[in-house]
């Protein structure tokens, strides 16, 4: 009750603000509707403004990679709109929507996935490629981005020669590409010691702060709890809580 | 990094993989192309004998001759039928001939025969049967020296300068009778022919079987073979088709144009056969390199590529592996193709014999055409192609959260 009152409180204030770059609106998920429906989502109302640096929480099967995946797009809601910079995503042909990913949302996948034929510099080129930026714009912010997470030495590198920590960063400079409206974070850190996940941590949480990044998560690892300056926690498809740090 | 270059890295990020598949369409393709050049080169040699050894490209006889061929149904030769055929476009040389059979007889041996008369200078021109003579001289243009066959001059016992009588029914019924010197003797590489040929002056033919001025055939040759069919039209159209029967060589060879293309018929369907296997190997290689990767593919979606592109990317692989398998292939089957057509392959043993049995000197040349090296290569390109489906359809229909959790 307490923790509902206190979202409550929360959207109140970010809707106030004006500021929202993802409005969500009573998105529901339902898997196996026909036979035994299980909510993944059940009616979550959910705002975010440009610059936070959140993560969600809650225990396994609670929806926090379902709220990723609807929120990039990678998944359609059973019900309940999307609106990500004035445009409702749940709305867009399979094309359109591709694009719109293309050119609005940065993904950090939980096992880095990145190209492995591709060399570091390649996989961050790719996704501007794909937008068609020229290469002698590509290849400034290719090493720009590669420099910014720690990797100037490795961009001939091929995944398969890069550590997990390394593969990692170079997965967020590959977010960063396409100049992203937010990026989202699947477990960015469940497969990496906590060295490396310490130093990637670090390294987002500086991209946020001077370059106004916008950093969604979604983590069990208390370490990126820590530093997020909003927590939001979910429960059976629902928020349970939502709290803003200073 | 462009769709180019990444299809081509993709293809060796399991280089056994893809060495095995191009292997199998380097030997598709390889062993298609011995087999067709082998079949392709054995049949333009026959026809290729055929025509210099006999028929010509075409021939024109009397309406009705080539299914009764007695000398009855000969057709009058003059200067104005040989100008207006010497006019038509394409026609290069004219043979004419006057053929019939009679008995021949020397010492105590006789034996039919069969009798042709040519104009030597220019049958030498069309069949170069002045080198098939290996005893003796070539035939004068103008004396009544004959040329025997080996098979038949030494059924005879004959030798150059011996003198033969040949007894027989000339033009209309009239009794033919005559002796004439022999002047040389030729091989035939066909048995049955070279039993029985005996060549003479056409004017000599002519007395002797009281044919003058007259041919059973008349033989041509073409500057381009390829333009047969308007040719063929143009003779009907200048000396009338009602009169004359203008036939090609195929259908003079009927019989054995048959039994070819039965064979070449039989060696498509093997190649056939031979491209499903290859095409299933391809199909399981392309099922591998899909199902694997699903999961780069929803990561590639994710992130902003189009499917149309992902697809793309799919069939640029597939072609890569396909044409490596191809440009190996055919580099690897020209040169054999293109030595083997210099330098035949002379055939020894029971398929040597075979092949004389049927006239055909035992050569195996290979032959060199665009057409079926295009086809062959097309046929592959198709199959890879038709395997492509498989990664196009997973590529549209891709569900990028499932193919995220693979």
């Amino acid at each position: 009750m307490t923790n509902d009152l206190i979202y409550n409180d929360l959207r109140l204030m970010t809707n106030i603000n004006g500021m929202n770059i993802i409005e969500i609106r009573n998105l529901t998920k339902v898997y196996d509707a026909k036979t035994i429906p299980v909510y993944a989502l059940n009616g979550v109302d959910l705002a975010f403004r440009e610059g936070e640096f959140t993560c969600i929480v809650g225990p396994s099967g609670s929806g926090k990679t379902t709220m990723l995946n609807l929120v990039g797009g990678l998944d359609s809601p059973t019900g309940g709109e999307i609106v990500i910079d004035n445009t409702d995503i749940t709305g867009l042909k399979s094309r359109m929507l591709i694009d719109f990913r293309l050119r609005n949302i940065g993904f950090v996948f939980q096992s880095f996935n990145l190209i492995p034929v591709l060399t570091a510099k390649e996989n961050v080129e790719f996704i501007m490629q794909l937008q068609g930026v020229n290469k002698e714009q590509r290849d400034k912010r290719t090493l720009e981005l590669l420099d910014s997470v720690g990797l100037s030495d490795k961009i001939n590198v091929r995944p398969n020669k890069l550590s997990g920590g390394q593969q990692q960063r170079v997965a967020v400079a590959r977010a960063l590409a396409s100049k992203p409206k937010f990026i989202l974070a699947d477990e960015p850190t469940a497969n990496l010691d906590s060295k490396s996940a310490e130093n990637l941590l670090e390294i987002m949480e500086i991209l946020n702060r001077e370059e106004n990044i916008t950093f969604i998560f979604s983590t069990h690892d208390p370490r990126v709890v820590a530093k997020a300056r909003r927590v939001i926690t979910l429960e059976d498809g629902k928020i349970v809580g939502d709290i803003s740090k200073n | 990094m462009n769709d180019i270059r990444l299809a081509w890295r993709n293809i060796w990020r399991n280089k056994r993989r893809t060495l095995l598949t191009a292997a199998s369409i380097f030997l598709a393709i390889f062993l298609a192309l011995i087999v067709r050049s082998l079949q392709t080169g054995w049949f333009d040699h026959l026809i290729s004998i055929s025509i210099q050894s006999y028929t010509g490209h075409i021939q024109i006889h009397k309406k009705g001759y080539w299914d009764d061929r007695d000398i009855n149904n000969s057709m009058p030769f003059n200067d104005s039928l040989t100008a207006v055929i010497k006019a038509t476009n394409n026609v290069d040389k004219t043979v004419p001939r006057l053929e019939y059979f009679a008995l021949s007889s020397y010492g105590k041996q006789t034996k039919a025969v069969m009798i042709s008369g040519t104009n030597p200078v220019r049958e030498d021109a069309l069949t170069h049967l002045s080198r098939k003579v290996i005893k003796g001289r070539y035939l004068d243009s103008s004396g009544n020296g004959i040329l025997v066959s080996q098979g038949l001059a030494s059924f005879l016992d004959l030798t150059p300068g011996d003198t033969v009588v040949f007894l027989g029914q000339g033009y209309h019924g009239i009794s033919a009778a005559g002796k004439f010197p022999v002047a040389g003797i030729i091989h035939i590489p066909s048995p049955q022919l070279d039993n029985q040929m005996i060549y003479m002056n056409l004017t000599t033919a002519q007395y002797f079987f009281n044919a003058q001025d007259r041919i059973t055939s008349l033989s041509i040759t073409l500057v381009n073979p390829d333009e047969i069919n308007a040719t063929v039209a143009s003779l009907r159209s200048k000396i009338g088709g009602e009169k004359y029967e203008i036939m090609r060589w195929d259908e003079m060879m009927g019989e054995v144009m048959q039994a070819l293309k039965a064979k070449i018929g039989g060696g498509k369907i093997i190649i056939a056969i031979l491209y499903m296997i290859v095409g299933f190997g391809i199909f399981g290689t392309v099922v591998m390199m899909t199902t694997e990767r699903t999961k780069e593919f929803g990561v590639m979606v994710s992130v902003g590529m189009q499917k149309t592109r992902l697809a793309f990317i799919l069939v640029l692989e597939m072609i890569f592996i396909g044409l490596t398998g191809i440009l190996s292939g055919v580099v690897t089957a020209l040169p054999i193709m293109v030595y083997f057509h210099l330098y035949p392959i002379h055939l020894w043993g029971g398929m040597a014999q075979a092949f004389i049995s049927f006239g055909i000197e035992p050569l195996m040349p290979l032959a060199i055409k665009p057409g079926f090296i295009i086809s062959n290569i097309i046929s592959v390109l198709i199959i890879v192609l038709l395997t492509c489906i498989y990664p196009i359809r997973k590529a549209f229909t891709l569900r990028i959260v499932e193919s995220l959790h693979k």
